[in-house]
């Protein structure tokens, strides 16, 4: 598993180089002042516009908020939301409460594992999806339930967990499904 | 003392009547009246954090309302009673212990803090030895991706004193705690291997093994060391460092935290607890060797030292005692270079002794004791921590006096210490003041910085310019010198807005305890002497005209360059600054000692543990003056150039191989003790002084330690009181002539541009080095192998020159080669290379000259 991961960050770094910055420093600028108590809601607004925290993102930000790398990667880690490599196309967020555990989230996390070969914080070989498990999506009388990009999925069948998936393509982005609520 | 000054409430703790300053957590005052609570996360240099919950205490208020509450953050209060270790008080502290040690592995046996571990301790005082839980332990592999320090994060208790001994201390915060909940742990960012200061005091905070000393063969048991304590051989801030040894080898160095010990707290810096690579090694020089011909050979110490006491005779002589003259040692004990001068004064009946410090810089001693004259006596270092202002003054407070920045940086927090910061170059000093001026000048303008504030001083009515008239005579000719510094000419020259300067001024001059801190980098600036008499002009002022108090120190280099002085080795003071007797006549042939050595007035040398071909500013004149010399003796501790053009080679011992005292740059005269024996054939410095006079005919009386330490008490009055040092105590200017006086001189500066050298060199020690020894500890030259300059990105950018690039510098004298890092810490216009690395030889580049150094720059292919 690491050396796959070590890969991904390769990629990343190689990507790295032709990010456009530009909007960074737009970030930084609209703040009242280059104050570490802005360091959060700033780190969401990069995450906004890249979809992650690329590091020389980061690296701009420790130099206007004068702060250290350990100072910003501590805060970074602490909040799972942030991320740190780029996700798939579409993060699925799993809901891992009481409800949705009893009604079957482990074994929809074993369907995906199964065929897109990832746990939770990963993200599959094509970017297509990148997994996350949630404490409490706060929708238990649909559990099990789960966020896919933007899309809420509730009362899910463990069994059917790939058909549902598999309505999420890479490309085509026309033929994106619309907003399901159910699917039985 | 603060001139804040802060109200004493009484209170009482388990019973007894006690006091302290309000603001006093329970804990610290406890501790104070002999009582201790339990605690794992309570250090008395950072701010109070709470995070082990283990140290409750019982506070009764003064209407008798009972309240538990966490003795490290809660404050002492007028009248509250304070119960600790109460029934109630061990089960709750007890039980957050006990959660502890169901994931701690209780690995004792091997972790190097056992037996000096507050958790070990806190179990057994809270006899939490038998848990209720089951045991789950961690076991993740130690980290060891940095040479110096290992984090074995089983045994970490999230108790966060590295993170804040790393933010509120060091001021780096190359550490914070990443992840949460159960996953929770300090470290790097993403783990990352660690590239800090190492300054290592994360290890000293560490109340487990979590965090550990990589840089010694030896590990393990703490108890199982044998320890003294004794003051660092490296730079002049005189940190006590407890040395640990076993078997006779001295295998580790820790900060001693104990209060009231030393003038550290505890605090050390990379080359202080790193650096004793330097003793067990390889490299030293094995035994006394004679030059024949070019080649050394092994010698007894009997021919060795018979060798030279039949050339000084000889010398004494045919040419007269003056021709024999000695430099003595910045690293060598008061007592050695009291020895030392007594040999060449009192045996050769030679005054001809001087120092490095004193050579390059004579008037150095001048300005400290006309700080005497002046009334300045300038308070203990102790006491920086409590001072209210600290003006830095032309040093990089990180890598020159590392741990006197620690002592600011808790200032900030404590006392509200504000920080000026005047330096060319952008130094990085975080702290937390509430005030941090920056005085980033242009090169060469040192002395406007300084006459400009003291200007403003006056101009501003900030001090009472009618008292300072009245105690020093001659006023009005600092204000006739003071005329040149407009705010027009001062912007011109220093390249900064008269409103920052007059920032500066208000808060230096109105009333507060104040510190000048004064690096060694002024030498180099071409107007040492100046800025010295500049910055005594602003303290005179302050000192007369405005309320508080002002410290100011000369600066010093090495662990003893206070103490050679001190103790007489330059032809212009006996020992203790007093006059030089009138038998020894005019001639002074030290004073200019490399033209007379080549002009052949010296005839013979003896050079005490220094390595002036690699340090002295005029590379090439004193290589040819240590050539021309008929017969040159060199003691030190590694085969150094000096050495190499030596007659006769004495191997001498290492600081941690040694007895006595040095006296640091804020005159605290301290003791040092041996953690070893001398190595291998090598004598002390104090040793070959002795079998020298011997051998000479004339044995010192008694020549002891201790009995040289009762003759410079004896006969040295400043000295009077202070030895054997155990007590660090500051030696007091008593018998100087109080003469004040401004002393002004012309307006100038150094802006010497050579055709073809558009560059200007910055040098001084780098932050892992001092000296040229700290190149043989393995540890030091681990976290920093390379001499790599420094270049301002704009510069790099003009001359297409690429982080990482090797650049070729050369002044009209000399060139060297070394990679480049782009920095903007680094003016424009400069390069800045630290001095240490011997194959890159900086004197050679300067070879005499006084002001920054001309040079030009290349890319190399």
């Amino acid at each position: 598993m690491e050396t796959k991961e070590t890969e991904v960050t390769d990629q990343e770094t190689a990507e790295e180089e032709e990010i456009d910055l530009a909007p960074v420093h737009e970030i930084l600028d609209s703040f009242p002042s280059k104050s570490r108590r802005y360091m959060i809601p700033m780190l969401q607004k990069i995450q906004g516009v890249y979809r992650y925290l690329p590091d020389k993102a980061i690296r701009l930000l420790m130099e206007a908020l004068e702060v250290t790398r350990a100072e910003v990667y501590g805060v970074i880690s602490f909040y799972p939301q942030l991320l740190t490599t780029e996700p798939g196309k579409y993060i699925i967020k799993l809901c891992y409460g009481t409800a949705c555990f009893v009604k079957g989230a482990p074994a929809i996390e074993g369907k995906i594992h199964e065929r897109y070969h990832i746990r939770a914080g990963e993200t599959d070989d094509t970017k297509l999806f990148t997994l996350q498990t949630a404490s409490c999506l706060g929708n238990c009388g649909a559990a099990p339930m789960a966020l896919i990009g933007d899309d809420t999925h509730g009362t899910i069948d463990p069994e059917a967990t790939l058909e549902l998936l598999g309505a999420y393509k890479l490309e085509d982005e026309s033929e994106e499904p619309a907003e399901e609520t159910t699917s039985e | 003392m603060s001139t804040v000054v802060r109200k004493t409430v009484n209170f009482k703790i388990n019973g007894k009547d006690a006091s302290a300053p309000e603001g006093t957590v329970i804990i610290e005052a406890a501790k104070q009246h002999g009582v201790e609570v339990t605690n794992l996360c309570y250090n008395r240099k950072l701010k109070p954090f709470a995070a082990c919950r283990t140290c409750m205490v019982d506070v009764r208020s003064a209407d008798g309302k009972k309240e538990l509450v966490y003795s490290c953050t809660h404050p002492v209060a007028e009248g509250i009673e304070v119960f600790t270790d109460t029934e109630e008080t061990d089960r709750y502290n007890g039980a957050c212990l006990e959660m502890l040690l169901v994931e701690h592995p209780l690995d004792c046996p091997i972790c190097d803090k056992s037996g000096v571990c507050p958790l070990q301790d806190n179990t057994e005082a809270l006899q939490m030895s038998n848990g209720r839980f089951e045991i789950q332990r961690r076991n993740e592999p130690s980290d060891k991706s940095n040479p110096l320090i290992e984090f074995y994060l089983n045994r970490c208790i999230l108790c966060g004193l590295c993170v804040r001994a790393c933010d509120e201390i060091q001021g780096v915060q190359a550490l914070d705690f990443h992840q949460r909940g159960m996953k929770s742990m300090i470290g790097t960012a993403n783990q990352e291997p660690l590239d800090c200061e190492f300054c290592g005091n994360c290890i000293t905070v560490c109340p487990t093994g979590a965090l550990m000393d990589m840089s010694s063969q030896e590990r393990g048991l703490a108890a199982l060391f044998k320890t003294n304590n004794s003051i660092c051989g490296y730079c002049s801030w005189g940190c006590t460092v407890q040395m640990e040894s076993k078997k006779n080898k001295v295998t580790r160095f820790v900060g001693d935290e104990t209060p009231g010990e030393g003038i550290n707290e505890g605090n050390l810096c990379s080359k202080g607890r790193f650096g004793h690579g330097i003793i067990h090694n390889e490299n030293r020089i094995k035994s006394p060797l004679i030059n024949f011909g070019g080649t050394f050979k092994e010698v007894s110490w009997d021919e060795a030292i018979k060798t030279i006491i039949d050339r000084v005779q000889a010398t004494i002589n045919r040419n007269g005692p003056e021709t024999v003259v000695g430099i003595g040692g910045e690293k060598l004990t008061n007592e050695e270079n009291f020895l030392f001068q007594k040999l060449f004064r009192e045996l050769y009946g030679s005054n001809q002794v001087t120092n490095l410090a004193n050579m390059r810089a004579p008037y150095v001693n001048q300005f400290m004791v006309r700080c005497f004259e002046n009334g300045i006596n300038s308070k203990p270092v102790t006491e920086l921590e409590n001072s209210d202002v600290v003006l830095v003054f032309n040093s990089d407070l990180p890598s020159e006096y590392p741990v006197g920045g620690n002592s600011v940086r808790k200032g900030t927090i404590f006392s509200g210490t504000d920080v000026i910061i005047a330096n060319p170059r952008k130094v990085v000093f975080k702290s937390e003041s509430n005030i941090d001026i920056r005085l980033n000048y242009s090169l060469g303008s040192d002395m406007t910085v300084a006459n400009r504030i003291a200007r403003i001083l006056i101009d501003e009515g900030i001090v009472n310019t009618a008292n300072v008239k009245l105690a020093v005579p001659n006023y009005d000719e600092l204000i006739q010198s003071l005329a040149p510094y407009t705010a027009e000419a001062a912007q011109q020259a220093t390249g900064l807005s008269d409103e920052v300067l007059t920032r500066a001024a208000k808060r230096f001059g109105r009333t507060a305890d104040r510190y000048i801190l004064i690096g060694n980098d002024i030498f180099d600036s071409g107007q040492g002497e100046d800025v010295l008499n500049a910055l005594l002009n602003l303290s005179i002022l302050v000192h007369h005209g405005a309320e508080g108090s002002v410290s100011i120190f000369p600066p010093r280099e090495h662990c003893n360059s206070q103490g050679v002085n001190d103790m007489g080795c330059t032809p212009d003071f006996l020992p203790g600054y007093q006059p030089v007797p009138d038998h020894f006549g005019t001639n002074n042939p030290a004073g200019d000692l490399l033209e007379n050595c080549t002009n052949g007035t010296i005839k013979f040398l003896h050079i005490a543990g220094e390595d002036p071909v690699h340090s002295y500013y005029k590379g090439e004149k004193i290589k040819n003056a240590l050539n021309t010399v008929p017969f040159l003796v060199v003691q030190d501790v590694y085969m150094t150039d000096t050495a190499k053009m030596a007659d006769v080679i004495l191997p001498a011992t290492t600081y941690a191989e040694k007895e006595g005292s040095f006296t640091n740059m804020t005159r605290h005269v301290q003791k040092v003790t041996p953690a070893t024996l001398p190595q291998g054939q090598s004598r002390t410095d104090h040793d070959i002084f002795t079998q020298l006079a011997n051998v000479f005919g004339k044995p010192f009386p008694n020549s002891a330690v201790s009995d040289v330490q009762d003759e410079i008490s004896k006969t040295v009055p400043i000295y009077n009181g202070t030895l054997p040092g155990s007590k660090s105590v500051q030696w007091a200017p008593d018998g100087f002539k109080q003469n004040p006086g401004f002393r002004v001189t012309e307006a100038r500066q150094e802006t010497s541009q050579k055709e073809g050298f558009a560059f200007k060199l910055v040098s001084n020690n780098h932050m892992f080095h001092i000296g040229s020894y700290t190149q043989y500890a393995k540890a030091l030259t681990d976290i920093g192998p390379d001499c790599v300059a420094e270049l301002n990105p704009e510069d790099a950018r003009a001359l297409g020159i690429g982080d990482g690039d090797r650049i070729m510098i050369e002044s009209d004298m000399h060139r060297v080669e070394v990679p480049v890092i782009l920095s903007t810490v680094t003016a424009k216009g400069t390069v800045y290379v630290p001095k240490n690395w011997v194959a890159v030889q900086l004197n050679l580049l300067r070879n005499g000259e006084e002001g920054p150094v001309s040079i030009k720059i290349s890319k190399l292919g």
